[in-house]
């Protein structure tokens, strides 16, 4: 089974200092303008978020992987719940490959799989190198193509 | 290119001219108020905005133009931004009509065509005469119907097994259940455009209509009778009046009844009018029932269910049998009590919104074996036999309701302690009473089946729900564990179909097995979903004959591979051609190019 690559890591924890530090300036902000909150807790709080990130940043790269199956992409993923998916090729929609500004600057790509399904209709597989993420996708047409999937719903 | 009804524009210039109205008269207001106008602008605003509204209306009566041509329904629409879609017919989901009161009277109604890609009805005609109605739907039907057998006779003479497409029509005629005199020759040729009624599989009557009613609770009937409350202010006063000389309340206590220590007068005055309430909300609920259930019909013609609706609002609809996702059946204790079950059919097509879209359309209420019968019209499946969660799932079940008693118990000891001070916060420990018998009951309505077409999961006391699932519908399949079930090594698998109601969390799930049959489970419903496709892209579908059609066969595979290659440029720059030659390649395209071609 594959593993992501390991900066994705670095991918995650800084997405979470991003989300936390967004959601402390808003504190901040209830702070100056509505009711006045300790600062201390703030900035607490912030830690504590940021290092919760961090670790739970660790745990999922340890634990998601992903494979292409002789007819079915399978992931495993999930650091509370863990989930396994099945996706079979005859399922796929179209295949994407996506790049956010924090995946752009540290070099990552993600390529997310849709199917008509409705709980999982998008499944992305975050932290691969572009080259593997556009290799990925061209593999997973292929797949859903050498499927033969009729009206795919 | 046809115009809608004309009588539908008066309707919508109406319609939008009072809007405009409205909203003049208040804009007029306002400015009367704040910007120091003469009073008299506000008619005159109220009469510009009328205008306005009206005219707007009429242009967007205008420019909408719709027709039906070959295998496409194309839309031109939009006053400003301009809009043209094609909707190949063979992608159509559902047609859903609807007739609201107005529409009735002026013999009009409403037809939407649902498919499966979108997040909104694809087209909507609002509206047309009831005779378009039938030729709309008619139409849609042969079409589908037609390019379904094209592509078979191609497949027929490509494989030129002739036996095989024998035991096809076989099974068809198996499939067809009801009427197995019809011959299959009869859906494209004999007399589709005819046959207003076909077979009818299930009718209300009065009785049965009240006893849905009164088994079917709304949950938001309480809500809604809160709501309308205030309307009848005064009755409330006598009721509550009267409910407090019951009581025996005294008179000079009535004003203060809400703060007065007597206890339990307050106790039976607050019981009996919480009964009251109770009544009336019920009442509220068979009231609305029966106004959307009145004149229930479901038939069955040509291969398509179609059910009817309403008191006042008329709905009805197709369902095309080959394209049905999933069966629900759910039954609540009542239900189960007295028997009944109700079935709901679910497509990719509905979009989601309304109560009747989400939850697909079929059967409300009927006597049990009469749901598992019409299910296997559907889709044909054996006895179900349940294979329930391990013994440990139902301890599993235990430690969390304890978990919530506990924590209710603490709540109350914490509310009691802090606020109230009576010392009887102990009464709560009475909710650790039903946490074994609710586990219990919890568990031994879980399960699954694995039967040879179809995948049954199903949940829930309260109200119990089946989920069927063709394996050849399925599509992504998962395996979840939180920490609790892997501390006890269960897991819960879900079989993810295109049906729309699982949007709202009503993917199949077969909850708490023991991880390794979960894995087993998963594999499995992998193998058969490649199977089952496989069968039916043989033409050995035990469902129905349309989908047969709907599959490119193996031969013509390199052109269907084009196809599907080209799917998202086709998509995002060009509608579907519409000559016959592309049929095979519509069916191997993606939903996405369910052609909207949007400005």
């Amino acid at each position: 089974m594959e593993r992501l690559h390991p900066r994705v890591r670095l991918l995650w924890a800084l997405s979470s200092v991003v989300r936390t530090t967004v959601l402390a300036a808003v504190a901040f902000a209830v702070d100056r303008f509505l009711v006045a909150l300790p600062q201390t807790a703030i900035a607490a709080g912030w830690l504590v978020l940021v290092l919760a990130g961090v670790g739970r940043a660790l745990l999922a790269h340890r634990i998601w992987r992903f494979e292409l199956q002789d007819d079915a992409l399978f992931l495993i993923r999930g650091v509370v719940t863990r989930t396994d998916t099945s996706v079979p090729y005859v399922r796929v929609q179209h295949v994407d490959t996506t790049r956010g500004p924090i995946e752009r600057s540290v070099g990552l790509a993600s390529v997310v799989v849709y199917t008509a399904g409705s709980r999982g209709a998008d499944i992305t597989i975050p932290g691969l190198r572009p080259e593997r993420a556009t290799e990925l996708r061209e593999r997973l047409r292929d797949l859903a193509i050498e499927s033969e999937a009729t009206d795919a719903v | 290119m046809t115009r809608l009804h004309p009588r539908s524009a008066v309707v919508r210039v109406a319609r939008g001219a009072l809007q405009g109205a409205f909203f003049g008269f208040f804009a007029g207001s306002v400015g009367a108020g704040t910007a120091f106008l003469p009073a008299l602008s506000v008619p005159l605003v109220a009469v510009f905005g009328a205008l306005l509204g009206g005219g707007y209306a009429l242009a967007r009566y205008l420019r909408f133009r719709y027709e039906l041509d070959g295998d496409t329904l194309s839309v031109e629409s939009g006053v400003f931004a301009r809009q043209s879609r094609q909707i190949p017919l063979g992608r159509v989901q559902n047609v859903d009509v609807e007739q609201n009161v107005v529409n009735r009277l002026l013999g009009l109604a409403v037809v939407r065509f649902e498919t499966a890609g979108g997040s909104a009805t694809e087209a909507t005609l609002d509206a047309v005469d009831e005779s378009e109605v039938d030729r709309l739907r008619n139409y849609v039907r042969r079409r589908e119907r037609e390019t379904a057998a094209e592509s078979r006779v191609e497949t027929d003479a490509a494989r030129t097994g002739a036996g095989e497409s024998d035991a096809g029509e076989t099974t068809d005629d198996a499939f067809a259940g009801d009427d197995p005199g019809e011959p299959t020759g009869a859906l494209d040729a004999a007399s589709p455009d005819s046959e207003p009624d076909g077979d009818l599989l299930f009718e209300f009557g009065w009785r049965e209509l009240l006893t849905y009613a009164v088994v079917s609770v709304r949950p938001a009937a309480p809500v809604l009778t809160l709501a309308g409350l205030p309307l009848g202010m005064d009755l409330v006063r006598v009721v509550l009046r009267f409910n407090a000389d019951l009581v025996g309340v005294s008179a000079a206590l009535r004003p203060w009844l809400f703060g007065s220590p007597e206890g339990t007068r307050l106790l039976v005055f607050a019981a009996v009018t919480l009964t009251q309430f109770l009544l009336l909300a019920l009442a509220v609920s068979v009231a609305l029932t029966v106004v959307e259930y009145h004149g229930f019909r479901l038939t069955r013609a040509n291969g398509d269910l179609r059910y009817e609706r309403g008191l006042l609002r008329r709905y009805s609809g197709n369902i095309p049998l080959e394209k049905v996702q999933t069966l629900t059946v759910r039954e609540n204790v009542l239900m189960r009590r007295f028997g009944y079950a109700s079935l709901a059919v679910e497509t990719a097509g509905y979009s989601g919104g309304d109560q009747q879209s989400t939850q697909g359309v079929a059967v409300p209420l009927a006597a049990r074996d009469e749901v598992s019968e019409l299910a296997r019209d559907v889709e044909p499946f054996g006895d179900l036999d349940f294979e329930r969660p391990p013994e440990r799932a139902r301890r599993r079940y235990v430690a969390r309701f304890s978990i919530a008693a506990a924590g209710l118990t603490a709540v109350a000891y914490a509310a009691d302690s802090l606020v109230f001070e009576t010392g009887y916060w102990w009464l709560a420990l009475a909710l650790f009473l039903p946490v074994v018998p609710a586990a219990h009951l919890r568990w031994r309505h879980r399960g699954f089946d694995l039967d040879d077409s179809v995948l049954a999961t199903r949940s829930g006391f309260w109200r119990r729900t089946t989920r069927l699932v063709p394996y050849y519908r399925l599509q992504t399949v998962f395996v979840t564990r939180s920490p609790f079930q892997r501390r006890r090594d269960l897991a819960t698998v879900g079989a993810d179909t295109a049906s729309s109601s699982s949007l709202l969390g009503g993917v199949a799930r077969a909850y708490d097995l023991d991880e390794e049959v979960a894995v087993e489970l998963r594999e499995e419903l992998r193998r058969r979903l490649t199977a089952h496709i496989a069968m039916r892209r043989r033409g050995e579908s035990t469902a129905d004959d349309a989908d047969v059609g709907d599959d490119p066969n193996a031969d013509e595979a390199v052109a269907d591979d084009e196809a599907a290659t080209g799917d998202e440029a086709m998509a995002s720059e060009d509608p579907m051609e519409t000559d016959d030659g592309a049929v095979a390649d519509d069916e191997a395209a993606t939903r996405d190019e369910t052609a909207t071609d949007d400005e």
